[in-house]
């Protein structure tokens, strides 16, 4: 038995890897993607929502999206220090994608990746307002808790453990935008409308941003440890999140 | 990226009949990048026929000791840890990238906290780093040691072991088991789950563990992990690193000389990055564009080298050229002629590949 196969069984076993020297090839492309596809993510969104800091209507709406800003920079910093030990050119990662470009808003992007970097497609979509800033910050704030969530059962225990550092702060973020949009819906019945709006253009956006359902792909996943639940039950957990977060808002 | 030192080869002690602890000084400039934590690894590189080839081995010495040394155990076919063995003179230089992993957990001076080790095997020598500096930083937490060998004359780090119980004690325990010449059953045979049910119900406490560490072959790792789950230990308090049993493949990366060697058959490349053009050869077959152009000093981005994150991402402008493998571009891109330079091999003569575009 070669050292590949004997790694596939113990990891297919649940046992896990510390350190890029005992990943096998196809394990380590897998690990690669989805470190690529957080990193971009944070990277985009933050640059993204940095704009939005100016929408902010008072210095606490401002400080929050500062920090969220702030915050998801670091994220994608530990992270991207993991894949620097798989010797990735850290300093070259972060300036090679325009991290703030976004496609047009109308756009249909769907869930098939666009553009060079790794982002979700979510990441690729402009924020209209401090409204639109808000809401979507809670609906992907919810999808993130989840996505990352994955992430912290990882198989490779350095990943786990970045993320399980980074997963509460992820948290806070989506507190923050829940704050943000009580405060919108209370304030008048045309900040309600703009939440509403934004509800509705974000939803099938973030919910296309789970990917499509490959069985096989995820079996794999699965056997590497790499991930626990399909892309359809983490969309689904996600839906309801959202829909319940957002009736009880509106019922208020 | 990954950076070479050159470290000089202070000492080499015999371990056991087929393992060797080398003391290695690192240049004086590099001092600061060879600050390790507790439980890390030097991975190191040497040219064998034409092709570079890495190894790891992990720390032994404790955060506060002045020298670094690693444990190299030989292994079959192990080209390195042969030449460490066998070979290697007082005096030689090794190439080094500075210490990396994650097989630690903090040092926290003022808890009392109970650790729990199990090694298999040449898996002790992270151990060695790990208890030394627990010991030393963290004075009121306790170590228990399993640690699994063939038999007696296999025990790496006997001395130095047994020399850490009587000054730590009550600290230090260290059980060991052995596959033969053991006098008592519980501590004969090999670390499996049965053997792990036994000593955690007989032997070892692990209630209140607050951090388990194990480090080892993978059958051992996995009967460990089961073992302390089972007996209430929750995984986020399991440390893992593998002690891969064999090494894995050839496992090379091609080296500096292959990408220059004049014999091979070549093709002309240009590379456009940052708005300048420069030219450089690539022999046509086994040396991708991206090692092309980081052979040439051409500051090409890139990340996993394997071709999932795209980074490396570039134009084929003129030329042909195929690709190995691509997990990140979709097929409109390939058809728009963007290639992954990690995974991408030259066709013909000659060859412009822009990574502005």
């Amino acid at each position: 038995m070669n050292d590949d196969q004997s790694t596939y069984e113990y990891l297919a076993k649940g046992g896990k890897l510390s350190s890029p020297e005992n990943t096998p090839a196809r394990y380590r492309a897998e690990l690669m993607r989805q470190m690529a596809s957080f990193v971009d993510s944070e990277l985009a969104g933050a640059a993204g929502f940095a704009d939005c800091v100016n929408y902010g209507p008072g210095i606490k709406e401002r400080i929050a999206a500062s920090r969220i800003v702030l915050e998801k920079h670091d994220h994608a910093e530990r992270v991207l220090k993991l894949m620097g030990e798989f010797g990735a050119n850290t300093d070259r990662y972060q300036s090679v994608h325009p991290w703030h470009e976004r496609a047009g808003r109308e756009e249909n992007l769907g869930h098939e990746r666009h553009g060079g970097d790794m982002r979700l497609n979510v990441f690729h979509y402009p924020i209209e307002g401090w409204a639109d800033a808000v809401t979507m910050n809670v609906m992907m704030g919810e999808a993130t808790v989840l996505q990352i969530g994955e992430f912290a059962q990882s198989s490779y225990q350095p990943l786990a453990e970045t993320i399980q550092g980074i997963l509460p702060r992820e948290k806070r973020h989506l507190e923050l935008g829940k704050e943000g949009t009580q405060k919108l819906v209370r304030s008048g019945t045309s900040q309600k409308q703009k939440v509403e709006q934004s509800l509705i253009y974000w939803r099938p956006r973030i919910a296309a941003s789970f990917g499509g359902e490959n069985s096989r792909r995820l079996e794999n996943l699965k056997k590497l440890g790499l991930r626990k639940q399909s892309n359809e039950e983490l969309r689904s957990a996600w839906e309801s999140a959202v829909d319940k977060y957002f009736r009880s808002l509106f019922s208020d | 990226m990954a950076k070479f030192y050159p470290l000089e080869v202070l000492e080499i002690r015999k371990e056991t009949n087929d393992s060797v602890v080398v003391s290695l000084s690192p240049p004086p400039e590099a001092k600061d990048d060879f600050e390790f934590i507790h439980g890390q690894y030097l991975t190191f590189r040497r040219e064998i026929n034409g092709e570079e080839l890495r190894r790891s081995y992990s720390i032994c010495s404790a955060v506060s000791e002045d020298n670094l040394r690693v444990g190299i155990k030989k292994v079959d076919d192990g080209w390195f840890s042969t030449w460490a063995n066998e070979d290697m003179k007082i005096g030689d230089i090794v190439d080094a990238m500075a210490p990396m992993g994650n097989f630690y957990g903090s040092i926290e001076p003022d808890r009392k906290k109970k650790y729990l080790g199990f090694a298999g095997g040449s898996g002790i020598t992270p151990f060695m780093s790990i208890i030394k500096t627990v010991l030393a930083r963290e004075p009121h937490s306790t170590f228990t040691l399993a640690y699994g060998n063939r038999s007696a004359r296999d025990v790496m780090f006997r001395e130095e072991l047994e020399d850490l119980k009587n000054t730590n004690m009550g600290r230090l325990n260290i059980v060991h088991i052995l596959e033969t010449e053991a006098d008592i059953d519980l501590f004969s045979g090999r670390m499996d789950k049965e053997k792990c049910d036994a000593l955690f119900n007989k032997w070892i406490d692990v209630s209140a563990c607050d951090q388990a560490f194990i480090c080892g072959p993978e059958p051992m790792m996995l009967a460990v992990a089961d073992a302390l789950k089972a007996h209430g230990i929750a995984e986020d308090k399991i440390k893992y690193e593998l002690f891969a049993s064999a090494p894995r493949g050839k496992g090379g990366q091609k080296s500096a000389s292959k990408v220059t060697d004049a014999n091979a058959e070549q093709t002309s490349l240009t590379i456009s990055l940052d708005g300048v053009r420069r030219d450089t050869k690539i022999p046509k077959t086994g040396v991708s564009v991206l090692e092309a152009a980081l052979a040439a000093q051409i500051d090409a981005p890139f990340a996993c080298k394997a071709g999932v994150c795209s980074t490396c991402r570039a134009k084929i402008v003129e030329g042909e050229a195929e690709m190995e493998v691509n997990y990140a571009l979709e097929d409109y891109e390939v058809k728009a002629g963007y290639v992954l330079t990690c995974q991408c091999y030259p066709l013909s003569d000659s060859l412009v590949v822009d990574y502005d575009q």
